[in-house]
This record gives structure tokens, C-alpha cells and sequence, in this order.
């Protein structure tokens, strides 16, 4: 039975190629599906764009303050000429530099982005620009305000805008927490300005979706937000643009390859995986572990690589996407995510569909949705050396694994996701645990 | 009579090719024999530098059967020149002829064998005195290692080997007072005649010429000459640097070559100033009453400022890879693969891993001249994949 209509005011950050990680991937995933679901909706963005989408109404937010620069990236093989075609800064990186992980994929071809725009911003800068963000939001929300019963506002950069416009409206606001600074910060205390709108945002909303059990805990715990209130939605996975082809043949035959990919930042654990190395190395010898990805840590983890005699048996690829990244994922014997706090986890599964066995951290939502990955402590080094041992010398055990993820892939669809975001929304327009 | 003994190096690396992750296994070759990047430069240098300074020479020899000078160049050298610009090696060719150019031993590679193997460095040897053998008709009799690095237990392997001398580094720690001016015997078995650089003087040339900010800018053939000829009766002065100083280092528009002629020339009116060949030095002066020792019990160099290793044994990057190079020794030579052979070979090359040097200041600047890398990260990375490859191609 198709759901009822609903129809929702989402405001974004970042869609698709403009991705500098998970929440692009993720925006587009959940729309897709929630539009299927009879859902209609606006979608706002901070920066012009030639998105090419049929299934919902994308609303650019642009506020005149911001830097006015005519873009010369080229789109479909001309210039794109808009004057503002990213957001305004990368949510994501530590440091808020713009990360390489940005370039976006090759099959969107054509289209580079200005690596002059690297920039860091201070506090009041980021306050400044997410509040006039909100402003515009504010404007265009409010004059469509007929045109929609909800507002879902995704990670801290959009919650002042979700506030403002929930203000304007009356209307219910939902926030969707794809990642807290916490877990950017490696569970330390990180930048407590943007832990105090990601406070303030969530005390307002009258509905919190987290990605994962984890971080619902972490929500609560953290930042003391009511659990009653709180939906976990999990994240789903699209199929394949490019099938599977696992196997040994693509590079490095003659050895086994254990791959880390992710940003080289405290938060994804780098350091482990070398640790992880230097124990696995000990009973093979002849093991690869490659470490894929960009960031701050780099120049720490190629020094510490060399200071324990790991040369050439830790390689440093790079950041990698598209057709190398797929590449990456078929070839590896093990994937391996020692994360210290990953609210999901996309890449784990991206790397299960390419039949790939995989260890994740505990401290990782994605495991909740992957039962037949091996999930260890991040700074467990010996249960994640010998997992990798044992998948690496016994076949059957790898096949058993990669085919249980698989039967775990099938089950994590975007429908669902979607189901369970439209019962959100029934929650908080019934006012359901609503302050 | 002083003794003026003129010493050129001559060498160009084999730089490695971009071998990605991805290409391990897959037989990538490492070095791009035939392209682009290495026949490039070599043909820049060899057109600034080689073949006009070698053409210099070659006239200054003819014209005065008084000079004297020595160099020696690597066997990776020869290798490109033969490929890339066959014209320089025509005209060492003729400079041999001649009788009054010396041609020193050295590696084949220009590898810091000497520090890490001693069965690899004098395989190394003997394959440069072959090469050298077969292109110029003649027989090393004294050595230069590798950056003139020297130390008491390189003497001796050194003097194994049955050279009559060796050429290596003034370094004031271990001069103890004594002047550099003279021949030293090194703390080996059989006390092997040394000859050490006049870093002073070799530096004003190599170094200082074009450097406007420098105190004695523009250096004169006089003013040079009137501070050679403050060194007196027997005293030798050991002039050693790149063979690229002229031309390259220092521009054709600086005037170093005209520099050179007027100074060669001009010395050799003086009746102060002789040339004298390293083993014509050795000859005239093994047998003096009085010869000091140098006892060098760590390994000294003519790089940067600390005349050390530190240029290529320094940081951690340097240090791993150089020791996974050679903890390969045995498997690489147990495989009697002769391409494997080469590739280990050639990446030992001191280059690669003079790249990766992290020290800063004016030292650093020197290596980011000389480095096709953006950063020593990066020359690190590109070295680790080609040793992971290289370990791939023995599993």
C-alpha cells in the first residue's frame, strides 16, 4: 500500500557531484527514494549548480554576502558560469580545508573544482556564513510555505536554517544527524562551537533522526537529547553502476592486499591500520596493506610507517575514486575500518558489494546493518590480526563472509530508509514527543 | 711550486617512472630509458653544460701540454650519454687520448653501496672499472666513492681493492690543525694516500660565482689566482666539484667559462702554480718525510653544510627504505635474474633518496633543485611502490 502524500522543505549542504563525503551520497539516496515514496519535495542548496534531478525541486540559497566569483569549471564541456558552484566551505575536513576528496567522479566528466578555494575559516566566519544561509532560507521557505508540511534539515550547517524557518512557518522542524563533531573529532571535544549548534538544533527539533544506533547513543549521551525523540534511520546503498570483479588479478597477484580507505584524519583510525600492519606482517611476511585517502594525519603516518620498518609493505596510494577506488575494493583481500567513532560507514558496504570481507569498528553504525562483518575494537590490533590471518588463509571462511554480507546489502535498501523517514514525519506532525 | 689537482664529477641519475599501486605486479618498467624526462635533461645539460665545457677542455689541453686534470663519471652516466647525447662521449673520449686526463674509479650506480655492502660495492667498482675499460682504454688507479664519501673502513675496502689513493672531504673535525694542502694516510693497513678538497676554494667556483651578494662578486681569474698563489712550495690544492658547475650551476652568462680559460691559462704562466693529476700527486708525494693521518671514524661527505650522511641517511624515510634496499641483497642475486638485477641496481642510485631529504634551510633548497619531486613525501611514496613492486616480482 503506497504511503500517504507528504511533502517536506529539506535543506542540504551538498548533493552529488559537489560531495565531499557521505552526506551528498546520502541526500541523494533518501530523496530518491522518498520521492518514489509519494513524497514532494524542495531541496535547498548553498550554491548554484546545473543539478540534473526530476524528483524533487531544488531550491539554490545564495546569499549576496558571499563571494561573488564566476565559476570557470567546466560542466557538459562549457562553462557552467554561476557565481557561487560549491558550498561554502567543506563541512567535513578537520581543519575546514576544502579536501581533495571533493573532486568529484570522473563520470560526471568535464567538471574540476578550483583547488585556489582552499581556505580555513574561523569561528565567526562560520557563524557568519551559516547564518546568512538561514537568512535566505528563511526568505524562500517562508513564500513557499504552503507548499509543504515539514522541515528536515540535514547535519549542523543546515540546523540554524531548519530554526529559522521552523520560527517563520510553526511548521515541525526534523534533523538528521549524519555525523557530530564528536565523532570528527575522534571522541574528543573537538570545535565546541559547532557542537553547540548541533546542541541547539536538536533541542529545537521536534524530531531527531541519527544514522545509526551508535549515534543515537552518542546523541544521548553526549549531548543529553531525550531518546524518546530520536528515530534511527539507516542509511541504504544503491546497486552497482560498475558489477563486482573480485579477485587477484588487478594488481599485486602474488600477495595478499588488506586495504584502509578513508580520510587520513584522527576520526578514521589510520594509525591503527598501521599498527594492525606491523602485527599481520609478523606472521606474513609478504602481506600489502595499502592505505587510500587524503588528510591531516598524512605526513604523521608516512613517518610513522618508515620509523617501524613498514616501507613497501604499507604503501600510501593516494586518494582515490571512480575506477581506481572501484579497483581498490575488488582487489582487497580484507577491508579493514578501525574507525574511532563513524556515525555509518558507507565505504564498509560499498566495499561488501564488491565481495570483499570486512572488519569494522565497533564504533561504527554501519555495523548494525552488516551482522557477518567482523566488528572489533578499533585498538583491538590483535582480534583484527587475527581475523585477517584467518580470511587471508582460509578461503572458505572468506567466502562464508563475503556471501553473509551480501544476504545483509540486499536487506539495507534506500525503501526502507525511506518508510521509516515518512513515520518520522507522521511522528512529528501528530506532535509526538514534541516539546 | 704549488699543485693545482682539478677533479670533476660527472653523473645523471636514472629517474624512476610513476609506478602507481596498480601497477604492482604487472611489470611495470621503472625507469624510462627512452623517455622523455631523463633524455630531456640530459640533453639540457649536456647542451649548457657537457659539450661546451668538455669542448673547453678539449682546447686547453691541446694548447697546453702543462695542464692537467682529472674527473670520473658513472657508469648511469654513460649509459644516457651513449643514448642521449653521443657527442660528449666522443669528446672524453679525445680528453683520454690527450695523456693528461685522469679518469678515477668509482660505482657504477653512484650508490651508497660502500655504507650497507661490501660485496655489492665492490661489484659495483669492478663494473665501473670494466666500462670504463671498454669505452676509454685505460685502468682506474684511484678512487673517488659516491659524494666523496670517506670513512676509516671505506679506506680499507678501498685499499683491498689495490687503488693507490683515494679522494675524499676536508672536514676541519678531523684535520686536527693539519693543513688540508697536503697528502694525508688514511688509519687503513697500508696507510692509503688520501687527497682532500679545498672546500674554500672549490666552493668560491662551484658555488659563489654568480652570487651577487657575495663579497668577492665578480670573481676575477686574477683575484683567484693571487689566493692560489698564497699556498706555497708543494702545497696541494685540491679543486673538486660537479662537472655541471660550468654551464649549468653556474650559467654560460655568468662568464664561468671564460673564467676558466683565463685561469688555466694564466696559472700556467705563473711560475708559482703547476697541474697535477690525483695519482701524479700521490707519485710526487707517498714518500714524504712527514705525511699526516686522517682517521675518520664516521663516514664524512662533500654535501651540505655538515659534510655527513645526512643528505641521504638521515630521517626515517631514507633510513627504511635504503636498509630494505639492501636486506634484498641475497634474494635479488639468488634469483640470477639479470633484469631484476639492474632494477635493484639502479634504484640504489644515492639520488632517490637524496629526494627525500627533509632538512630545510639553504641545504633544502639545494635538494628541491636537484629533486623531480614536489615534496620528499612524495619522492618517499613513488620510491615504497617500486620496492613493493620489486618484492612482488621475488614472491
Amino acid at each position: 500500500m503506497a504511503n500517504q502524500s507528504k511533502s517536506v522543505f529539506m535543506i542540504g549542504w551538498e548533493y552529488p557531484p559537489h560531495n565531499s563525503g557521505g552526506l551528498g551520497v546520502a541526500c541523494e539516496g533518501l530523496t530518491q527514494a522518498l520521492a518514489q515514496d509519494n513524497t514532494k519535495i524542495n531541496f535547498t542548496l548553498p550554491y548554484e549548480s546545473d543539478i540534473d534531478v526530476s524528483h524533487m525541486d531544488i531550491q539554490y540559497c545564495i546569499h549576496k554576502n558571499w563571494k561573488q566569483v564566476q565559476c570557470h569549471c567546466l560542466k557538459n564541456g562549457h562553462n557552467c558560469n554561476h557565481i557561487i558552484c560549491e558550498p561554502p566551505f567543506s563541512a567535513y575536513s578537520t581543519e575546514f580545508i576544502f579536501p581533495e576528496e571533493q573532486l568529484p567522479e570522473e563520470e560526471n566528466t568535464g567538471y574540476s573544482f578550483d583547488l585556489g578555494k582552499l581556505r580555513k575559516l574561523s569561528n565567526t566566519q562560520l557563524e557568519k556564513q551559516v547564518t546568512e544561509y538561514a537568512e535566505v532560507v528563511g526568505t524562500v521557505g517562508a513564500a513557499k510555505q504552503n507548499d509543504f508540511e515539514v522541515i528536515h534539515a540535514h547535519d549542523w550547517m543546515s540546523f540554524p536554517a531548519g530554526q529559522q524557518l521552523k520560527k517563520q512557518t510553526g511548521k515541525p522542524l526534523i534533523t538528521h544527524v549524519h555525523s557530530t563533531e564528536f565523532d570528527r573529532s575522534g571522541l574528543s571535544s573537538g570545535n565546541q562551537y559547532i557542537s553547540a549548534i548541533e546542541y541547539n538544533g536538536m533541542k529545537q527539533a521536534d524530531q531527531v533522526i541519527a544514522v545509526s544506533r551508535y549515534t543515537k547513543h552518542l546523541l544521548e549521551q553526549k549531548y543529553g537529547i531525550d531518546p524518546s525523540k530520536i528515530t534511527v534511520v539507516h542509511n541504504g546503498i544503491s546497486d552497482l553502476r560498475h558489477s563486482a570483479d573480485p579477485g587477484r588479478h588487478h594488481f599485486a597477484p602474488n600477495r595478499p592486499v588488506v586495504v584502509f580507505m578513508g580520510r587520513l584524519t584522527i576520526q578514521k583510525g589510520a594509525n591503527y591500520f598501521l599498527d594492525l600492519a606491523r602485527a599481520v606482517l609478523e606472521r606474513i611476511p609478504e602481506a600489502l596493506f595499502i592505505v587510500a585517502g587524503h588528510g591531516d594525519m598524512y605526513h604523521e603516518l608516512i613517518f610513522k610507517t618508515a620509523r617501524e620498518g613498514l616501507s613497501a609493505s604499507v604503501v600510501f596510494s593516494g586518494f582515490v575514486r571512480d575506477e581506481q577506488k572501484r579497483k581498490l575494493l575488488d582487489r582487497a583481500d580484507v577491508f579493514v575500518m578501525p574507525s574511532i567513532s563513524e556515525p555509518f560507514g558507507l565505504v564498509a558496504l560499498e566495499a561488501a558489494q564488491r565481495h570483499t570481507p570486512v572488519i569494522v569498528s565497533k564504533n561504527a553504525g554501519v555495523s548494525e546493518v552488516m551482522p557477518h562483518a567482523i566488528v572489533a575494537d578499533f585498538w583491538d590490533i590483535n582480534k583484527m590480526a587475527d581475523s585477517i590471518v584467518e580470511l587471508v588463509t582460509n578461503k572458505d571462511a572468506a567466502v562464508t563472509q563475503t556471501k553473509g554480507q551480501l544476504k545483509d546489502l540486499a536487506k539495507q535498501t534506500w525503501k526502507l530508509s525511506a518508510q521509516k523517514i515518512h513515520q518520522v514525519y507522521k511522528n512529528a506532525l501528530l506532535g509526538k514527543n514534541s516539546r | 711550486m704549488a699543485n693545482i689537482c682539478l677533479y670533476f664529477e660527472l653523473h645523471q641519475p636514472f629517474r624512476l617512472a610513476d609506478v602507481s599501486v596498480f601497477d604492482i605486479g604487472l611489470r611495470k618498467e621503472y625507469f624510462n630509458r627512452t623517455e622523455e624526462l631523463n633524455r630531456k635533461i640530459f640533453q639540457k645539460v649536456a647542451h649548457k653544460s657537457y659539450i661546451p665545457m668538455l669542448t673547453l677542455l678539449l682546447d686547453l689541453v691541446r694548447n697546453n701540454h702543462e695542464f692537467y686534470f682529472s674527473f670520473s663519471v658513472t657508469g648511469v652516466f654513460l649509459e644516457q650519454a651513449s643514448q642521449f647525447a653521443p657527442k660528449v662521449i666522443m669528446l672524453l673520449q679525445r680528453l683520454v687520448r690527450t695523456g693528461q686526463v685522469e679518469v678515477l674509479a668509482e660505482t657504477y650506480y653512484h650508490s651508497l653501496a660502500s655504507l650497507y655492502s661490501a660485496e655489492e660495492f665492490k661489484k659495483q667498482v669492478k663494473q665501473h672499472e670494466q666500462k670504463i675499460q671498454e669505452l676509454f682504454e685505460v685502468t682506474p688507479t684511484v678512487f673517488r666513492n659516491t659524494e666523496l664519501i670517506y670513512s676509516n673502513a671505506i679506506g680499507q675496502l678501498v685499499e683491498n681493492m689495490g687503488y693507490a689513493g683515494c679522494l675524499t672531504e676536508a672536514v676541519d673535525r678531523y684535520l686536527h690543525g693539519e693543513k688540508r694542502t697536503q697528502l694525508f694516510l688514511g688509519k687503513t693497513n697500508n696507510r692509503l694516500p688520501l687527497l682532500l678538497k679545498h672546500a674554500q676554494l672549490s666552493d668560491d667556483i662551484a658555488f659563489r660565482f654568480s652570487e651577487k651578494s657575495w663579497i668577492s662578486y665578480p670573481l676575477t681569474a686574477d683575484t683567484y689566482l693571487n689566493w692560489l698563489n698564497s699556498y706555497g712550495h708543494d702545497e696541494i690544492i685540491n679543486l673538486f666539484m660537479d662537472f655541471e658547475t660550468f654551464g649549468e650551476h653556474q650559467w654560460e652568462d655568468s662568464g664561468i667559462f671564460e673564467f676558466f680559460k683565463v685561469f688555466v691559462e694564466k696559472s700556467l704562466q705563473h711560475e708559482k702554480t703547476r697541474f697535477v693529476t690525483p695519482s701524479l700527486a700521490i707519485k710526487k708525494y707517498k714518500n714524504a718525510q712527514y705525511l699526516p693521518a686522517y682517521d675518520v671514524p664516521h663516514p664524512i661527505s662533500w654535501a651540505d653544510v655538515d659534510r655527513d650522511l645526512t643528505a641521504w641517511v638521515d630521517n626515517e624515510l631514507q633510513r627504511d627504505t635504503l636498509e630494505k634496499m639492501y636486506e634484498l641483497e641475497e634474494e635479488v642475486l639468488a634469483r640470477k635474474n639479470k633484469d631484476l638485477l639492474e632494477d635493484w641496481r639502479r634504484l640504489q642510485t644515492s639520488d632517490h633518496f637524496y629526494y627525500m631529504c627533509t632538512k630545510w634551510a639553504a641545504d633544502g633548497d639545494v635538494h628541491a633543485y636537484f629533486s623531480p619531486y614536489e615534496s620528499p613525501y612524495e619522492a618517499y611514496r613513488k620510491f615504497a611502490i617500486v620496492l613493493a613492486d620489486l618484492q612482488e616480482r621475488m614472491i
